[in-house]
């Protein structure tokens, strides 16, 4: 076992490591932190997502841009790749669960893969159909994996009209699933006119709102 | 309250309070109409469109009811200038809800320049369409041959090629009085030494045709002598489609939200358009419309579809695959092109979803794929393509690079018209700015009213590359705060700009500036097109090409120093950069003059490989590195000495 410090110093390298998108670093560290035997799910929750939420953060004050974003997806799934395996599940510790894809006709998925990134650092469980996904399998995926939120992605303005067709596809199998927007062309008006429950403008902010949804599905199952 | 309205075709937008008139929106917004009478509701210039219905693409609902009601005085002047529907006089007409504008060609204040001028082409003639004055015996009763067969025998005579002659009916119902009238002295037009689609009386030379490139913002006419190859009119307007969406994409959805009657309004326009053209350039050429005898178009493959009232709908979602790729011959009347009704209208062949004729244009005028160097060929509309290749082999993509290079999506954004910032410098000392407006010679010092409006597309180019050589932006694309400067400031939403224009240089009472966002979008247009001329490079397994070809009438005008600088293309010897001109245009026009071209481009459109960028497995990390300035790794060994030091050395 680590010591707290030993974990808590490894912690703060990781997330250096990836707000500076050091692929190779965060690798590194991460070896480092199950050679030393620290808690895989903390170093992942506070290093890989903490190191995410900064550079969340640097986005929205308009520091870093796609590019930036993009390297520290990669300094994250370096270093996720060697924690996951030993990361064991807390009780009530797995955040949500998504399915994610790009709508049929795009095969945009930029947006996506950085939806994506985020949305594994922060532990939550994202099944990943890919693009250019035909609307049928967003609704198997759904109901096979039981997922508390569909997300969907269109970067133009001719397959984003696809979503207006599976949003009922997906409700009328499974009512409760909460469905999330998002690309280039969709606002807030096209939430209300597709039926959506919500988009977000970046992956950050996906991930708030993300997070209020979860919440809200959790509490109704409670009561 | 507060309402949105967004002119068109110019595609500036705004807030303006309740009650506010069109006209003084218009001002607010440096959108030119013309107010001859001083509003005085009198002259009618200041005519303009109510689009009715929603906007996607514009997230607006525009509706003539969200307008104050037509008054006595207004329907007058309205009638007298035979309006259409939907059209309100802008200086009388108050704004209570949203509304969209189209403000029509006539209205405008500031005629649009760098309008697509016809460049120099090498053809052989060999038009489609051939005049032969013929005199004929005169038949009589041991001779009653028909008319028709009559002119068939001696042109056969003298071609054997014209064996299988036809005759169009409409030629056909006019020649029997004609020949007699003319004392059997005539002028026979015919198409592709197969079809005589017009007879005139008496010996008649001139042969005239139309080359016509639908860009998807502007389309240009070039009235063609067919015997000499000579322009003699070039006709210009704005795409009057753009009322429907400034892009490709919005105007393909357009047609998918309205299944009805979208089409056909967007095919309609576009025609009405090449009527108007038409109809000017013959004007002004003292010819009619009918003395057009065959007219040629290149086009992108979304508008050709709907020029042909073709769904462009699935040419617009992956696999993006056209209805056809050949060229298309089809008679004017069938289109209701006001030429002559018997006359051809030939549409040049397509290469691809998102290459398309326009691209083959320039192909057939370039002519890379005659050359032994490596041409890379960059066509900069409002998407961008590239050719890259040679005589062995030519492979094409289409880049995402969106309308932003050409100052559309930025805030101070506008064409290229009079009160456009054109031209910038910036000291990197003292950070101060100097600027050119279009319609004046002088640089801006700072203090004197230059009567600026906005900033175009080749400004935007040099403002960003001189932002970054002064290092205003840091490599990524930040505005750098750490640099003391009144002009770099943030707004009253907390976003960085930097500031071009005081407001008391403008026209518009406010500062222009440059702000992140604007950035931004640079940074995705041009990194979508570095990131295309490298994965082509590497398609070929190349490291560099020996010739850039600049096309676009748009392209002609950036400075390739500061779209090196950038990065809208890889580092290369800046002697080896070429501006082509509107080589679309071109190609339209070589089409015209020789049937041997036509045949070529049908050739070239099928042997061009083309490439889905999207679909290059690293597309997205490539894509992301070139978003930077220049670029986040490559080196620029040409931009010595012009490029900020620390940039070129990697961190």
């Amino acid at each position: 076992m680590a010591t707290k410090e030993k974990e808590k110093e490894l912690i703060k390298r990781l997330q250096d490591a990836i707000i500076n998108y050091k692929v190779a670093d965060a690798k590194q560290i991460a070896e480092e932190a199950v050679a030393v035997g620290a808690d895989a799910y903390t170093v992942t929750m506070e290093g890989l997502a903490g190191g995410m939420e900064v550079v969340s953060e640097k986005f929205d004050s308009h520091e870093y841009f796609v590019p930036e974003t993009l390297l520290c997806a990669k300094a994250l799934y370096a270093a996720l790749d060697v924690l996951k395996p030993h990361i064991k599940l807390q009780a009530g510790g797995a955040r949500g669960q998504v399915v994610l894809g790009v709508m049929q006709g795009d095969v945009h998925d930029l947006g996506k893969n950085i939806i994506k990134a985020i949305f594994e650092a922060s532990g939550w469980t994202v099944h990943d159909l890919g693009r250019d996904v035909p609307l049928q399998r967003f609704v198997e995926e759904q109901l096979k994996t039981d997922s508390d939120i569909v997300m969907l992605s269109a970067m133009m303005t001719t397959s984003m009209v696809g979503i207006k067709k599976l949003i009922p596809m997906i409700k009328e199998k499974n009512p409760k699933v909460k469905i999330m927007i998002g690309g280039a062309p969709i606002t807030e008006k096209t939430v209300e006119e597709y039926g959506a429950d919500i988009t977000a403008d970046n992956a950050p902010n996906a991930l708030k709102e993300a997070m209020k949804m979860l919440e809200t599905l959790r509490k109704g199952r409670a009561a | 309250m507060d309402h949105t309205i967004i002119f068109q075709p110019s595609g500036r937008r705004g807030l303006v309070p309740e009650g506010t008139t069109i006209l003084d929106a218009s001002r607010k917004l440096g959108v030119d109409i013309e107010a001859v009478c001083g509003e005085l509701i009198v002259c009618g210039k200041c005519r303009v469109k109510i689009m009715e219905g929603k906007f996607q693409k514009e997230d607006i609902t525009s509706s003539m009811n969200h307008l104050s009601s037509l008054d006595e005085k207004e329907k007058k002047v309205l009638k007298r200038k035979d309006a259409e529907e939907h059209v309100r006089l802008a200086c009388c007409t108050k704004i209570y809800g949203d509304v969209l504008v189209f403000v029509p060609e006539a209205s405008r204040t500031g005629k649009q320049v760098g309008s697509k001028a016809a460049g120099k082409i090498k053809v052989r003639l060999k038009p489609a369409v051939r005049k032969y004055y013929v005199e004929l015996p005169e038949p009589n009763l041991d001779d009653p041959l028909g008319d028709f067969e009559r002119i068939e025998k001696v042109l056969y005579g003298n071609n054997p090629k014209m064996k299988k002659l036809s005759i169009d009916y409409r030629a056909l119902q006019k020649l029997p009085d004609i020949l007699r009238k003319s004392d059997w002295k005539i002028t026979v037009t015919v198409w592709n030494d197969a079809e005589i689609i017009r007879i005139e009386p008496g010996k008649v030379e001139t042969n005239i045709g139309l080359a016509v490139d639908i860009g998807t913002t502007s389309v240009a006419g070039y009235l063609t002598d067919l015997t000499t190859g000579d322009v003699i009119v070039t006709e210009s307007m704005m795409n009057p489609q753009v009322r429907y969406g400034e892009d490709v994409m919005s105007r393909i959805s357009y047609c998918m939200f309205n299944e009805e009657t979208g089409l056909k309004e967007l095919q309609d326009t576009i025609i009405e358009g090449l009527n108007t053209i038409a109809k000017q350039a013959t004007h002004k050429a003292g010819l009619s419309t009918d003395d057009i005898s065959e007219m040629t178009l290149v086009c992108n493959t979304a508008m050709h579809h709907i020029l042909l009232g073709i769904n462009p709908e699935y040419m617009g979602v992956a696999p993006f695959t056209p209805a056809l790729h050949h060229s298309v011959d089809i008679k004017a009347e069938r289109f209701g092109i006001h030429i002559l009704p018997a006359g051809n209208i030939h549409v040049l062949p397509i290469e691809a979803g998102f290459v398309g004729a326009d691209n083959v244009g320039c192909l057939i005028a370039d002519k890379p794929h005659k050359r032994k160097e490596m041409t890379l060929l960059i066509d900069i509309g409002t998407n961008g393509e590239l050719v890259l290749g040679n005589r062995d082999k030519l492979i094409s993509c289409s880049c995402a690079t969106g309308p932003a290079l050409e100052g559309a999506q930025i805030e101070f954004g506008m064409r290229a018209a009079p009160g456009a910032i054109e031209r910038v410098k910036i000291d990197p000392e003292t950070l101060e700015p100097a600027y050119k407006v279009i319609g004046s010679n002088r640089w801006s010092d700072g203090e004197t009213n230059m009567q600026a409006k906005g900033i175009c597309g080749s400004a935007i180019i040099d403002v960003i590359a001189e932002m970054f050589r002064a290092r205003i932006l840091k490599k990524n694309g930040q505005i750098n705060h750490d640099l003391t400067s009144k002009r770099i400031r943030k707004n009253d939403k907390g976003l960085s700009e930097y500031v071009l224009a005081w407001k008391h240089e403008t026209a518009i009472d406010a500062d222009i500036v440059v702000n992140q966002k604007d950035v931004r979008a640079i940074q995705l247009a041009k990194g979508a097109l570095y990131s295309g001329c490298l994965i082509m490079l590497r398609k070929l397994g190349i490291k560099k090409f020996d010739r850039l070809a600049i096309a676009g009438a748009f392209g002609s005008h950036i400075d390739k120093v500061a779209a090196m600088v950038i990065g809208m293309f890889p580092d290369c010897d800046l002697k080896k950069v070429e501006y082509i001109g509107n080589a679309a245009g071109d190609g339209a026009r070589i089409a015209l003059l020789s049937t041997d071209e036509r045949k070529e481009a049908n050739v070239i459109a099928r042997e061009v490989e083309y490439v889905e960028l999207a679909l290059e497995e690293d597309f997205n990390d490539r894509f992301g590195e070139a978003m930077q300035f220049p670029h986040m790794f490559d080196e620029f060994p040409h931009l010595e000495g012009i490029l900020p030091k620390e940039t070129q050395t990697v961190s």
